[in-house]
């Protein structure tokens, strides 16, 4: 199961023996090596991201794109220019749209992480009217986009044209569908409001 | 990205001691907006041993008043230096300036002590894998003074370097005109005094040295101020040129005036001549022009860049009417 350079397998230092899993060695270490117990290693983080708990091992060089799409597989957010100027790889990170590429994952140690998959599940109307208003040609870029106008609609639920400009104004579309997105975000916004008046003034 | 080891520092003397046993192979990451990027092009010819993250310190990025100051913790994000109540209805400059910076995701990352201490953009020192080892990484000469220098100084290169890369930042010049003060681990001093040319360096802070905030003396009453930016784009894109002018007034007269341009010189320039014309003067069209012209009459543009001259000239002029142009 362990493949070469796998990083989920775990020697103890006592007996040598392999476990699975940094906790599976800890309990180990505990019950068969009484009264020793490791210290947790400094890269060591625990994150919630989109409301699953997640504790692992990070190098630090790791960004937060590199641990959400390469070691989690969650293929969502997308790189495109790596250098924090064009809003593809964007993530809400503890309320706030942020570029995954320019985070360390080291530092984000207790923080809440939500992804487009995250806004997706959620079943969220951003993405029934984003499909709708076909804001995307290529579609590269339409995550980040779909993940900054939920962090938007989550402060400010009935958000003008020029906020939703503002706010969109770091995410960059080579297909040039701007006008599609104020669209999108603007009848997401209608049907949130909607919804929570329909469900009496309730959140 | 290369490896590097990483620490996370609890308080500022740890932090500070950690970066005195590296000895100048360490660097500090805040928002890390600016470092990541140099790291990943691997721009300079020495790539850090270790990064000492101070976001874990606690405390460093609080705003509040303080004795007859403003105090900016250096962790402040600049979106909440832009939308901190405090900040916008005493110093709206200083809330332009943040919101006018980089793009909203960046500046949910980006600290005031980082955009005062971000390293040039000149594309030339940008260029990927070290491509020119260029005066400012103690190379031989500026590739920018004959190459393509449409983004650089337009007053001269520094005395001692010849180098022609601009300083980038948007919040500085509003400090200067604020008559700020930076607070490092081992001093304060003016913001205008942070700034330096020097192979690898654009501040005097030492190796193992720390800005931990920012602090701005109460204005006198009668003082406006307004800032105005210059650039491509209105999101994302640095400053072309960018423009802060303070004036306080005396029934109408310019009793005191501070204008300071960025991205025009390698480091923050104060306007002084600009700022003598006005003295004493009934705000007006012609006035404003007049300091303006005062503004660039020493400009020395380079070969592509003429265009800043003029750009700087209408900013400034705009930035003294702005200051005028409401209240009373």
């Amino acid at each position: 199961m362990a493949k070469s350079g796998d990083i989920s397998m775990f020697t103890c230092p006592y007996c040598s023996t392999q476990r699975e899993g940094f906790e599976a060695l800890r309990e180990h270490i505990l019950a068969d090596h009484k009264g020793s117990l490791l210290p947790e290693p400094a890269n060591r983080i625990r994150l919630l991201i989109n409301g699953l708990e997640h504790a692992m091992n990070v190098e630090p060089e790791w960004t937060l794109y590199h641990l959400i799409h390469d070691r989690l597989g969650m293929t969502g957010s997308k790189q495109f220019c790596d250098r924090g100027a064009c809003g593809s790889c964007t993530v809400i990170m503890d309320g706030l749209p942020v570029l995954s590429c320019m985070v360390l994952a080291i530092e984000c140690d207790g923080r809440t992480i939500e992804t487009v998959e995250g806004v997706a599940r959620a079943g969220h109307p951003l993405i029934e009217s984003y499909v709708k208003h076909h804001a995307m040609q290529c579609g590269y870029c339409t995550p980040g986009f779909v993940v900054t106008s939920k962090a938007l609609l989550d402060r400010n639920p009935d958000p003008t044209e020029g906020e939703i400009r503002e706010a969109l104004s770091g995410n960059l579309c080579r297909c040039g569908t701007y006008p599609q997105h104020i669209v999108a975000v603007r009848e997401a916004a209608r049907t949130l409001l909607k919804e929570k008046e329909d469900s009496g003034g309730e959140r | 990205m290369k490896p590097f080891a990483h620490f996370n520092a609890t308080s500022m003397d740890e932090a500070v001691e950690i970066l005195g046993r590296y000895g100048g192979r360490a660097a500090v990451i805040a928002g890390g907006t600016d470092l990541l990027g140099r790291m990943k092009d691997l721009v300079l010819p020495s790539y850090p041993e270790t990064l000492v993250n101070i976001k874990t310190i606690p405390g460093l990025d609080a705003v509040g008043e303080d004795r007859g100051y403003l105090k900016i913790g250096a962790l402040t994000r600049l979106s909440a230096l832009a939308s901190h109540p405090a900040v916008r209805a005493e110093y709206s400059a200083l809330a332009e300036a943040a919101d006018r910076t980089a793009s909203p995701h960046l500046r949910n990352l980006g600290t005031i002590g980082g955009n005062l201490c971000q390293d040039i953009r000149c594309w030339y020192y940008r260029g990927p894998n070290n491509r020119f080892s260029c005066l400012r990484k103690g190379g031989g000469r500026c590739y920018a003074l004959k190459g393509d220098n449409r983004f650089h100084s337009i007053f001269g290169a520094s005395v001692e370097q010849g180098c022609v890369a601009v300083h980038p930042s948007d919040t500085a010049p509003v400090l200067i005109a604020l008559d700020a003060e930076v607070e490092t681990s081992k001093r304060t001093m003016k913001v205008m005094d942070l700034f330096t040319v020097r192979p690898l360096r654009t501040t005097v802070l030492d190796p193992d040295e720390i800005l931990t905030g920012v602090r701005i003396p109460v204005p006198s009453p009668g003082t406006k101020g307004a800032f105005l930016k210059f650039a491509q784009r209105k999101s994302i894109d640095f400053p072309i040129v960018n423009c802060a002018a303070m004036l306080t007034f005396d029934e109408g007269v310019v009793k005191e005036a501070r204008i300071c341009l960025n991205a025009v010189y390698v480091t923050p320039r104060r306007a002084y001549a600009a700022e003598r014309a006005l003295a004493g003067r009934f705000l007006d069209e012609e006035t404003a022009a007049e300091a303006a012209r005062e503004a660039i009459a020493d400009a020395r543009p380079l070969q592509h860049n003429a265009y800043m001259v003029q750009v700087a000239r209408t900013l400034v002029k705009r930035a003294l009417l702005a200051c005028g142009g409401q209240g009373e």
